[in-house]
């Protein structure tokens, strides 16, 4: 090439040993870049040669090509400002990859590639959980599941207890309430028995004006006081406590900890909260979580039509009761984050209900006498018995 | 002017920020679209891309310094860190599912080894950082027990908190001290000579006007109240202690929590600034590196406009964003109009809410990240000096590179790092 005169400049050396700064002449001969003590020309020493299939482009600040060598321990480095003898440089070097093609190549390679993991996590995390949630389960001891459910007990309460009634909370204490306890009793049991579950229910009405009902882990289900006044046949009522028995037979409180548990390490750690990009990461949490909850939802519906049908009852009376509820809910109310709650959309529950519902000649679970006893299992309580009022 | 320019050497002592804000912009924005686009596997290339930007830009004596960590060895720290903590979450939550002991035992035990593995891997990724930090071919060192550290720090930081955060200046100085005993550059030794009490009297007044009207508080609030009277009412009633607390002293007890609570929040958020400057100050006039030293010119004031700027930059891009997520959930609820209950309207309007969250959690975390954090960067470095710059010239080259498993544990723990 031009092997009469290569390029040559000045430069500043780093030898690596020390941080003494040597400004040497680079000149960049045919096979190898010659770095030359400074002095008068035809005077200077050789301090170095590097090949230019080892070099290596280091960090630096616009305007200056610091070089290094490739697998080298000692951090020798060569830095040069002269924009001419660097471009002469970079012609002969490869490896430099001047431009920085190679490097965007391969930067391109690594976005594509983490895409796609982040893609295949979101899949497994929403299909591959799930199925494992459930091949997990059965072998998930009862203690376990009871252990749990007590755990949950100690601290849901006190949330539910929003009044602070304390030992008044829960119904059917009273002697004017036991009429309505045997009533509750003698409902649950008839679903109990048609059940058949491994294990004892222990059915509760709190104090509660919210039309809702939940379940625990072991078998303990909360139903609220609102509920009851919001059912109108003993049905309704029933279909919502078979719902929440699904949620008990389906050990869907074992199956929460066990997704969120595998959610938390896909999408807590591996995924990780780095600063500020933790949004996206807890967004797509919500959705699979949201996801999660209409499955489950959704199965534990399924139960209720069944077992409404074993125990000879009415099984599109739980569809009559969520529409009443849902009605009263939603009035005028902005239904746009539907997607982000717990429960699938009411219309599409009631037909899935409907549909899997057999006709069928149901006689009411209660007579009319239990009936109406139940519907007191909540006597009002005496004025001065709600911590909240001011005591004087 | 290059630092290659040989022409001119700048003063010995000078130290410079090369870079400029338009180019660090460009950096954090595309950084944070890869971001979202892989949830965050980017985060490796993305935090070493970010860390060359600003080690090469800082010019000490006429050389920038050098970043030689690779995205790759970041990552390699992450999956270790993973195989570490994984089977450790595992351990902690399966001894509270199974073992008899009170739960609080179990969560106690669990959170103190998780703080300790977070000091830990703090100390580690600070060795990753500084022996991937080369400046004029010699590599930054730090040797020492990151255990040793980890136990150290949990103790300073347990007096901080016990004391109001009074104790935070000797944690500060004893931790920096700590830290840069075992820190050098090549053979030129680290010491840190920043000293607590001195922060302390610095700080002083901060904290006076910050945790001030709280213990104030506090004090009025045991004279109002009659306690024995208290303490008999709750023993008789298990209802609403804050029922009781206002039934016996009086509705003002909640003004005076309120009023205090407010002067404290207003004084911390007035303050801040003001905090940040002393500390930065403080911690780089306590930098030694054997006869080299440091000076710092950073005025408070020009860390107050720091935070301004960023006001000024957040406020309306927080208005727009919310402004833009609101304006787009109105016109789909319009466009499906009367078939409200499908599951389009439902997808259409959970897609634009969860977009704008993320818009606005990755927007204003860029925005800090430009306006404050790069500032504070290049101001400090800008009026930073050093003396005894002499000694820079003669260092002899020593230490290795360490693992990125410190900044693998500090990301899976959450702790910060990358």
């Amino acid at each position: 090439m031009d092997a009469a005169t290569p390029p040559r400049g000045p430069a500043v050396y780093f030898d690596g040993t020390s941080s003494a700064r040597n400004d040497v002449v680079v000149e960049a001969g045919a096979t190898d870049l010659r770095i030359l003590s400074s002095g008068r020309p035809g005077h200077e020493r050789l301090l170095d040669a590097w090949a230019y299939a080892e070099l290596q482009r280091m960090s630096a600040p616009e305007g200056v090509l610091r070089l290094g060598r490739r697998g080298e321990t000692l951090l020798a480095r060569l830095e040069i400002g002269a924009p001419e003898l660097a471009a002469a440089i970079e012609d002969r070097a490869a490896a430099l990859d001047r431009g920085g093609a190679a490097e965007r190549r391969l930067r391109r390679k690594v976005v594509v590639l983490s895409f796609a993991a982040a893609a295949s996590l979101i899949v497994t995390a929403a299909f591959g959980l799930p199925a494992l949630a459930s091949r997990i389960i059965p072998f998930v001891p009862l203690a376990v599941e009871h252990k749990l459910g007590d755990a949950i007990d100690n601290n849901i309460r006190g949330a539910l207890d929003a009044q602070h009634l304390g030992a008044r909370f829960a119904c059917g204490t009273a002697p004017s309430e036991m009429a309505g306890r045997a009533a509750l009793g003698k409902l649950a049991g008839k679903l109990e028995t048609a059940a058949a579950l491994p294990f004892a229910l222990h059915v509760v009405v709190v104090r509660r004006a919210e039309p809702n009902a939940i379940a625990l882990p072991g078998g303990r289900i909360y139903v609220d006081d609102g509920l009851i006044a919001a059912a109108q046949s003993p049905d309704e009522l029933a279909g919502v406590l078979a719902h929440e028995i699904g949620h008990v037979a389906h050990r869907d409180g074992t199956r929460t900890v066990l997704q969120t548990a595998g959610l938390s390490f896909l999408f807590g750690m591996m995924l990780g909260d780095f600063v500020g990009g933790g949004a996206v990461v807890i967004a797509a949490r919500t959705v699979l979580k949201s996801s999660y909850s209409r499955r489950v939802e959704a199965a534990a519906d399924a139960y209720s039509v069944d077992l409404m049908a074993k125990a000879g009852g009415d099984p599109h009376a739980l569809g009559v009761i969520l529409k009443r509820i849902a009605g009263g809910k939603n009035e005028g109310r902005n239904e746009g984050m539907k997607l982000l709650l717990d429960h699938p959309e009411t219309k599409g529950r009631i037909a899935a209900i409907d549909a899997a519902a057999v006709a069928g000649t149901p006689v009411p679970l209660l007579d009319v006498a239990d009936w109406s006893a139940l519907k007191q299992i909540c006597a009002p309580l005496p004025a001065n018995a709600t911590g909240s009022a001011p005591v004087h | 002017m290059t630092t290659a320019d040989a022409s001119v050497p700048p003063p010995a002592g000078a130290v410079r920020f090369l870079g400029n804000e338009a180019a660090y912009w460009r950096l954090r924005i595309k950084g944070a679209g890869l971001l979202v686009l892989t949830l965050g596997i980017y985060r490796f290339w993305f935090a070493t891309d970010v860390r060359c930007y600003l080690w090469s830009n800082t010019e000490i004596g006429g050389e920038t310094l050098e970043y030689t960590g690779l995205a790759t060895e970041l990552l390699g720290g992450f999956l270790l860190a993973i195989a570490i903590v994984g089977p450790l979450y595992t351990a902690i939550a399966t001894a509270a599912l199974t073992l008899d002991t009170a739960d609080g035992a179990i969560a106690a035990i669990g959170f103190l080894l998780l703080v300790l593995l977070g000091q830990f891997a703090l100390y580690r990724a600070r060795r990753y950082r500084l022996t991937r930090t080369v400046f004029r071919g010699v590599r930054f060192d730090q040797h020492g027990s990151a255990w040793r550290y980890a136990v150290y720090a949990l103790l300073w930081w347990t007096l901080a908190v016990v004391t109001l955060g009074l104790a935070y200046p000797w944690t500060q100085a004893s931790l920096q001290r700590f830290k840069m005993r075992h820190t050098g550059y090549g053979d030129l030794p680290g010491s840190f000579a920043g000293s607590g009490t001195e922060l302390f009297l610095r700080g002083l007044p901060i904290w006076l006007l910050v945790v001030g009207p709280i213990v104030f508080a506090f004090v009025a609030l045991g004279r109002m109240v009659d306690w024995s009277a208290l303490n008999g009412m709750m023993a008789e009633d298990e209802s609403d202690p804050l029922a009781l607390l206002a039934a016996n002293a009086g509705i003002e007890v909640f003004f005076v929590a309120a009023a205090a609570l407010g002067a404290s929040v207003v004084a911390a958020v007035l303050l801040y600034p003001l905090f940040a400057a002393i500390t930065m100050r403080w911690w780089i006039c306590g930098l030694r590196f054997g006869a080299v030293t440091v000076r710092s010119r950073l005025s408070t004031a020009q860390v107050y406009g720091v935070y301004l700027r960023y006001l000024l930059y957040v406020l309306p891009f927080l208005v727009a964003v919310t402004a833009v997520g609101g304006v787009l959930v109105f016109l789909s609820g319009r466009l499906i109009g009367s078939n409200r209950d499908s599951m389009l309207a439902e997808l259409f309007a959970g897609a634009i809410s969860l977009t704008t969250y993320v818009a606005i959690v990755l927007g204003a975390s860029t925005i800090y990240q430009v306006v404050v954090t790069f500032a504070m960067w290049r101001l400090s470095v800008q009026t930073a000096e050093l003396s005894g710059a002499a000694a820079l010239d003669s260092v002899r080259a020593s230490g290795a590179p360490d693992s990125a498993l410190g900044e693998g544990l500090a990301d899976a723990l959450g702790v910060g790092g990358i």
